[in-house]
């Protein structure tokens, strides 16, 4: 009996044995993912980690505004496999239908403002006095492009959010007209080198962004800081004009919470590794929890909007996610 | 008859011809995809007019400086051996081997309140980044080698034998440079300027780190091209080729029509 036991239990490590090899071989050559500028470095991690368990893959990331990766898919032509964007609803707007069939929400974040010790008032900021010093005559701030980068009108929504949960009327016109043009940047993670060359005091970004770059920052209250999804009615409440499809353009983004959204590209040459590469990304103990350990809080599981888009998935994410709106 | 065709003749042909394609095939396929109605629209957008006019005076601004500041430097290379030379000469030419956006980086590095010399300029109100001024000394960086370069072998190919010639007949220093050299020099001069302005005008990588805001031509089409996709940022490509090209035919015009005085 014991004997037979043994037996058993050889042939079914042989048999897993049999189906790793089969799944290790099957991944191997490359993997190309167009992602965030501010999922690069959890997105570095995972690349390390998936590589790890995978020697012969090569995993290529290319990161940049989402607006503009997505662009760069349906517009340009350039090939990807994988296209995770800090806002969503980019997937749902530039590459559904005709380039994407569905769209995983699997992350979440929050805008704060970063500064380092040689901001000037640095010693004085807090969450009650932030809108007083960004006020202030010669203090130098800065946000990314809105129409370039969704963590641009994000940061426009903030102001904007502050202007009405302070109960200070005319807030929002009075900061940015303290804040010239020249301190906008295409990207938000540019401003991080202006920070840390003194050129800029204060900027705007991503809580996970501050957390990965060591920033000192200072956190909003959630109405404000569009980190939870629960007060999306009152984010609602923001509205930024951004340019539309053709220049002079240009049609209104309504505040929502941040959450960041993924999807397979229709024709990915790298299909099979791709799936799997969502399979481990989605993971709780793999991608997930490296998202979680940068500040970008994943959502355990991953939501879909629809029935509808969760039949449309493949097979081996289906167990991954729920349908949640 | 028959012909006889040398192999390396023909070889060097078909190198041309494929050179040339390669150069030309992008190019005439960006030039030929923005409709007629595209390119009028975009000549009267204000945004571009604006772009292209300061790519236009950031850049020429950047060539001046070279002229100004680079002719001195390129006669003393051209005419003096002194130890470190070749030092120095490598020192020149780093600005073509780093990484555009290294560049921008760097000085961006110097030019905050971080650094003493940023700091220095702030206290006395004067700011880089973001500022015309920021975009004319990265524009500066990028074209100086160009100008520098271009100049000293200039120098270099007129005979030293004139200058001698015209100290011996009592020219000071100063007379015979600006009599002599200078003159004999002036195409290559005008060669370097031109080629300090085009590799200016075409610079994007560090000018965007320096300034997004106020836009240049090159950052300009990057915005377009990223906001609003491939079809609108090609005119504005097209029309700076054209005022590009407009300008080095009108300088090189200039430069034959001296020469044969």
């Amino acid at each position: 009996m014991k004997q037979l036991q043994i037996i058993i239990l050889l042939v079914i490590v042989m048999l897993t044995g049999i189906d790793m090899t089969q799944s290790m071989a099957d991944l191997s050559g490359k993997l190309i993912i167009f992602h965030a500028g501010s999922l690069s470095v959890p997105f570095a991690a995972m690349e390390k980690h998936f590589e790890s368990k995978y020697p012969g893959l090569d995993i290529l990331r290319e990161a940049g505004g989402s607006t503009k990766m997505a662009r760069m898919i349906s517009e340009v032509g350039k090939t990807a496999d994988i296209m995770a964007s800090a806002d969503y609803k980019v997937i749902d707007k530039s590459l559904i239908p005709s380039h994407a069939s569905w769209n995983i929400r699997f992350a979440s974040n929050q805008l704060v403002l970063c500064y380092t010790k040689n901001s000037q008032y640095a010693s004085e900021i807090n969450q009650t006095n932030w809108y007083q010093i960004l006020s202030k005559k010669g203090v130098i701030w800065g946000h990314s492009d809105p129409n370039l980068d969704p963590c641009g009108y994000r940061s426009l929504m903030v102001l904007q959010l502050a202007e009405k949960y302070y109960k200070v009327q005319g807030l929002y016109d009075r900061l940015i007209a303290n804040r010239p043009k020249r301190n906008i940047r295409p990207k938000s993670v540019e401003l991080i080198s202006l920070l840390q060359t003194g050129n800029m005091d204060y900027a705007w970004e991503y809580l996970s962004v501050a957390i990965q770059h060591k920033l000192k920052y200072v956190k909003l209250d959630d109405h404000i800081n569009l980190g939870n999804y629960q007060l999306d009615s009152y984010y609602s409440h923001a509205k930024v004009s951004v340019s539309g499809k053709k220049p002079k353009s240009t049609f209104l983004r309504v505040g929502k919470s941040c959450t960041y959204g993924i999807t397979l590209i229709k024709n990915a040459p790298h299909k099979e590794t791709a799936v799997n590469f969502l399979n481990y990304l989605f993971d709780p103990d793999g991608g997930l929890a490296i998202l979680k350990n940068m500040g970008q809080p994943p959502f355990i599981p991953c939501r879909v909007p629809t029935s509808t888009m969760k039949d449309k998935l493949p097979e081996l994410l289906k167990k991954r996610v729920v349908v949640k709106n | 008859m028959k012909r006889y065709y040398d192999p390396f003749m023909m070889i060097s042909i078909i190198s041309c011809v494929s050179v040339l394609l390669f150069i030309l095939i992008p190019l005439i396929q960006m030039l030929l995809a923005p409709s007629w109605e595209m390119i009028t629209e975009s000549i009267r957008d204000p945004d571009i007019q604006r772009a292209i006019g300061l790519s236009l005076y950031t850049s020429g601004m950047a060539a001046l400086i070279a002229f100004i500041i680079g002719t001195p430097f390129a006669y003393l290379l051209a005419r003096k051996t002194f130890f470190g030379k070749r030092v120095v000469e490598g020192i020149i030419d780093l600005p073509i081997v780093i990484p555009h956006p290294v560049i921008g980086i760097a000085i961006l590095g110097i030019v905050g309140k971080q650094h003493w010399l940023g700091a220095f300029l702030h206290s006395m109100g004067v700011r880089l980044m973001g500022t015309i001024s920021g975009i004319v000394i990265v524009l500066t960086f990028v074209g100086m080698p160009f100008y520098i370069n271009t100049v000293k072998n200039g120098f270099e190919a007129i005979p030293v034998r004139l200058e001698h010639v015209s100290r011996s007949l009592g020219a000071s220093f100063r007379s015979t440079f600006f009599r002599i050299t200078l003159p004999l020099a002036f195409r290559s001069i005008i060669v370097g300027f031109i080629m300090c302005f085009a590799r200016a005008i075409s610079e994007f990588g560090a000018v965007v780190v320096v300034a997004y805001h106020p836009m240049t031509a090159p950052v300009l089409i990057y915005e377009r091209f990223t906001a609003y996709g491939l079809k609108y940022s090609q005119p504005i490509a097209v029309l700076l080729i054209l005022v590009s090209l407009m300008l080095f035919v009108a300088l090189r015009l200039i430069s034959k029509k001296d020469m044969n005085i």
